[in-house]
């Protein structure tokens, strides 16, 4: 009984981390953009990639369903081009799981920079150092907590992910069949055993990962 | 030093607009842009040093061109080798006062590090007197000891001139009078170009050289003291 | 202004005797014929109302287990009803098949695969099929049963991707997620546009689908109505016309 629960446990760390990967670096990148650029539109753009968190997964995992799916615009591309069926993939659990979480990161990163005073980017920038330099070596080392708070969130989130991802990437044992996907099959199944050791497992794991954001306490913001 | 200051800008804050038409030139060591709060000194001592771009104009330091829209030229704040005092100092809390000094002799994406020994760093430590603090972070220290930090941080890389954004406000009347005093003798010593921002007189008058008012957004007086 | 009150008061209290609700969980492949068929029942018996409930077989008989307030239960094999009698839950004595159905293998409808007998899909070019989950689904079952009398389940049972109920897999075939999936004869006229029934599959039991009236129903009388209701001839008229046939 431990065996597949540990293969789900397995997989929905693998799915959750690389999620949660692509999020921090698309996360880190936007959030910079709508934190310190003035455009028109701009919280226009904010709301739009917000949208995920509050959208039900049913419907969104139907529109990821659509774009990359063997007739969707982008799935057809993928098919033809280079081969690659999305659908029923662990990678497509991926995506689910990393557009539902996005927003947490995005809000996470956005909020961190903008406590960052700007004088300070400014002040590194006269001294010579370059814009990426002033990025690593200024605004990062001030930001990070609220960065990794927003990352911890989009991780636990990531690891219960379940309408989605059932959508796009099925319930395939040993290859999609993520924790939660694997608490619902059980208990379709009548197996309330296997059912409720699963639950504890992804429970506990989510509290722990609670436990470590909250641990980053939203920042005293520090400027000079 | 001789610095000429040509440009116009229109800078929207709300439902605001401020414009900005500027144009002086100065020669000397010592120049100083006077004028009331909101007159503009800020916006044009940030156009000088880089950290905003005029819609119009050109910005021409000591021979070299800064920035000339109709050519097309912008040299970005990285390159225009000109020290910056924030008005309040804006030092990087996260680092000691050896790593902020250090900040701008270190290159490339790694910060410098905590027991660091440049002579260069050593230098100015001793000069302002801050060997004493120098583990410390800025939050630890007193209001001159920070203006200190500030200035040893924009002068260890030896830029061409050094702007100053309103260096004493953020003082008590006694520190001020005493600040101003090594500022004039600094200066003296090193004898590089400054320009210096303010909304006080007690400035303009201890500090001298060629002092230019400016009210809306624009030079309307010099004089020459 | 009492009166009002009186009145809205007693129209929001739940009906009484003459105006029943009888609460029907139905395999989901029987979707669209039972709601054609709950429509004509209310309209034989007027005042009353059928709330309809489809999934997987299995999962209805655990919601059932767990005090789901069900009425009737259809199941589109003999092993889920068995579960729901081994766990008390069937009123004695009102169990009874009441249609028959035929597995078939489908294909997207743009698809080129004919295979002629089940061991055609034990190829290479066949990366990815689709059914019920066996666990909990019954077209799962027939389908793994016939698999493995062909002495290919343990080959393709890689290949699998499994739907939550019959329904589901339909959709992964229409979508052309799969190369192939085990539904009914029935489902294909769900999706005709998007799926082709390519082989029928010989099934190691015949599919019968009973039906039952549960032991805790809140409408016993209802619910036997409904029952000998699916078994009269309009009812089998109306499964008949979505592929059902007779048991």
């Amino acid at each position: 009984m431990t065996e597949p629960a540990l293969t789900a446990l397995g997989l929905s760390l693998k799915v959750a981390l690389w999620a949660t990967g692509i999020d921090l670096v698309l996360g880190m990148a936007v959030g910079y953009l709508l934190a310190r650029g003035r455009f028109p539109g701009r919280e226009l753009l904010d709301a739009l990639l917000t949208l995920p968190m509050v959208m039900p997964p049913t419907v969104l995992g139907y529109y990821l369903l659509v774009v990359i799916g063997r007739n969707g615009p982008l799935g057809a591309w993928l098919h033809d081009t280079l081969g690659i069926n999305l659908i029923f993939t662990w990678q497509a659990a991926v995506i689910a799981a990393a557009v539902v979480a996005f927003p947490l990161v995005l809000k996470g990163a956005r909020a961190a920079f903008e406590t960052v005073d700007v004088q300070l980017e400014q002040a590194a920038r006269v001294l010579g150092v370059s814009e990426f330099g002033v990025f690593l070596r200024v605004t990062l080392p001030l930001a990070w907590r609220g960065i990794l708070a927003g990352t911890l969130l989009a991780f636990a989130r990531s690891m219960g992910e379940f309408g989605a991802t059932l959508m796009v990437a099925g319930s395939i044992p040993g290859k999609t069949q993520t924790l939660s996907i694997a608490v619902y099959e059980a208990v379709q199944a009548g197996q309330d055993d296997t059912a409720n050791l699963l639950v504890l497992i992804t429970s506990a794991t989510c509290v722990l990962v609670l436990v470590l954001a909250s641990r980053l306490a939203p920042g005293r913001s520090v400027s000079a | 030093m001789s610095i000429h200051v040509d440009i116009a800008s229109t800078l929207r804050a709300g439902a605001r607009t401020f414009r900005l038409q500027t144009r002086f030139e100065a020669r000397g060591q010592r120049v100083v842009i006077y004028g009331a709060s909101g007159a503009g000194k800020s916006q044009m001592l940030k156009a000088i040093a880089g950290l905003t771009r005029p819609d119009a104009g050109r910005i021409e330091l000591s021979g070299r061109v800064l920035f000339d829209r109709a050519a097309g030229v912008d040299v970005s704040p990285q390159r225009r080798k000109v020290g910056y005092l924030f008005q309040d100092y804006a030092l990087f809390p996260h680092l000691n006062v050896r790593q902020n000094i250090a900040f701008g002799l270190q290159r490339g994406w790694r910060n410098p590090p905590r027991r660091g020994d440049s002579d260069a760093v050593n230098y100015w430590l001793q000069a302002f007197e801050l060997d004493a603090v120098a583990q410390q972070l800025p939050e630890q220290l007193s209001g001159g000891q920070r203006q200190r930090v500030a200035l040893a941080r924009a002068l260890v890389a030896e830029p061409a001139a050094l702007l100053l954004d309103e260096p004493f406000a953020a003082l008590d009347p006694a520190l001020r009078v005493r600040m101003r005093a090594e500022l004039d003798a600094l200066q003296r010593r090193l004898d590089i170009p400054m320009l210096l921002i303010t909304h006080d007189p007690e400035d303009a008058a201890t500090f001298g050289g060629q002092v230019l008012t400016m009210a809306d957004g624009a030079i309307v007086e010099e004089r020459f003291l | 202004m009492r009166k009002i009150f009186l009145l809205a008061l007693a129209a929001a209290l739940p009906a009484g005797a003459s105006a029943a609700e009888v609460t029907v969980s139905a395999a989901a492949s029987l979707t669209n014929a039972f709601r054609e068929l709950a429509q004509a029942f209310e309209a034989a018996h007027p005042g009353d109302k059928v709330l309809l409930n489809f999934a997987a077989s299995d999962p209805l008989v655990q919601q059932i287990a767990k005090g789901a307030p069900v009425d009737v239960f259809a199941s589109a094999d003999q092993e889920a009803m068995d579960k729901a009698e081994a766990l008390a839950l069937v009123a004695a004595r009102t169990r009874r098949d009441f249609v028959a159905n035929t597995v078939v293998l489908i294909v997207p409808a743009a698809s080129a695969f004919k295979p002629a007998t089940l061991a055609d899909l034990d190829v290479q070019s066949v990366q990815r099929l689709t059914t019920g989950n066996p666990a909990s689904v019954p077209i799962g079952r027939y389908a793994k049963d016939a698999l493995m009398k062909a002495g290919i389940w343990a080959r393709l049972e890689p290949r699998f991707v499994y739907g939550a109920s019959v329904r589901q897999s339909l959709d992964y075939v229409a979508r052309g997620e799969v190369d192939a999936g085990f539904v009914y004869a029935t489902d294909v006229m769900a999706q005709k546009d998007k799926v082709r029934a390519v082989l029928t599959v010989p099934t190691t039991s015949p599919v019968r689908y009973p039906i039952a009236v549960l032991a805790r129903a809140p409408q016993p009388a209802l619910a036997l109505g409904f029952v000998q209701y699916t078994l009269s001839p309009p009812g089998q008229a109306i499964l008949a016309k979505y592929g059902f046939v007779r048991p």
